[in-house]
């Protein structure tokens, strides 16, 4: 048996949100038990199945760094209150 | 466009089938060998219960009352054949059973979607779309399964078993002679070759000279184990007939 990652996507402009895993002995089952186990409520339009193996992680040590990184918050007051002077002043 | 007798009689064989596959498949819910298959399982036992319900309302018209239909007729009422009565508590009777069936009934279907009668083909061409995964299902799950020594014997010894009934299957009973090919297809024994030439192609050639129907195999005869299932899904509304579930 393998782990697999169901994704679905629904009509329209939705992208791919994550249903659920599920586990299969081959990549066949795998399709046809994600279609019984989370879209045979016509949950999705479409389906992508993936071998969780087959996807790219990283964990929380790689992605530490960017946690204190306040200067990467910018909630641009400072560039809209540099405007409204400029405005102000013109 | 009215359906006579014999159309009727066709009908109600696969509808008495479609409604005990079901009722056969749904035993597998919550003891299926893994979660997953557990609820595709259940799930395609559902469909074959649509199917039935699709089924009885042509045989009796949509002022039916399915219910009263399914469940309340006299057993001497019933024409399903054998294969759908039996328990197969095994998976892997119950797994090649779904295979044979499937196969049987995918024929069935396409029979039935050159109707003539546009309701016959209405519910014939939709029920198609739900086989076309349903056979997938029962393969992928035998792919996975073929070549590995204790699955290749218990699906021997349940193909042993199974085909004599199986074939059986292709009889739709003296009630449906003559029915109009124009409305629900060539009769039932000619897709029997069809079918054994799938058999052939999924689990090997198969020695079909020495494949008969088990003695005394009839329609408007119930097996040994009609009772069993009967009762079981009678329970509630033997207990109350006025239950709504």
């Amino acid at each position: 048996m393998r782990t697999y990652e169901v994704f679905l996507k629904r009509e329209g402009k939705d992208e791919f949100r994550h249903a659920g895993s599920l586990d299969a002995a081959t990549p066949e089952l795998a399709l046809v038990l994600a279609r019984e186990n989370y879209a045979r409520r016509a949950e999705g339009r479409l389906m992508w199945v993936v071998d969780r193996a087959d996807i790219l992680t990283a964990d929380e040590s790689f992605l530490a760094p960017n946690v204190d990184r306040p200067h990467r918050h910018n909630d641009g007051a400072l560039v809209a209150a540099r405007r409204r002077a400029q405005r102000e002043s013109s | 466009m009215k359906l006579g007798a014999p159309e009727r009689a066709v009908l109600l064989a696969f509808a008495d089938d479609e409604h005990l596959m079901g009722q056969r498949h749904t035993e597998w819910i919550g003891v299926a060998p893994f979660l997953e298959e557990d609820l595709a399982f259940s799930s395609i036992a559902q469909d074959e219960l649509g199917h039935a319900v699709a089924l009885y309302e042509l045989v009796g018209g949509h002022d039916t009352e399915i219910d009263a239909y399914a469940f309340g007729r006299d057993r001497s009422a019933w024409r399903s054949c054998w294969l759908v009565e039996q328990p197969c508590t095994d998976w892997a009777a119950a797994l090649v059973r779904h295979w044979l069936y499937d196969t049987a009934e995918w024929l069935r279907w396409e029979a039935l979607s050159g109707s003539a009668d546009e309701r016959v083909r209405a519910v014939a061409e939709r029920a198609l779309q739900e086989e076309r995964y349903h056979r997938r299902h029962a393969d992928a799950l035998l792919d996975a399964l073929v070549g590995d020594e204790e699955a290749d014997r218990r699906i021997g010894e349940a193909l042993d078993h199974l085909l004599p009934l199986a074939v059986a299957l292709f009889d739709a009973g003296q009630e449906a002679s003559g029915a109009d090919v124009t409305v629900v297809g060539p009769p039932l024994v000619e897709l029997v070759n069809p079918w054994r030439a799938e058999v052939d192609r999924r689990f090997g050639p198969r020695p079909w000279s020495s494949v008969e129907p088990p003695a005394g195999h009839d329609r408007a005869v119930r097996s040994q184990h009609f009772d069993e299932v009967h009762d079981r899904m009678r329970e509630v509304i033997s207990l109350d007939p006025t239950a709504t579930w």
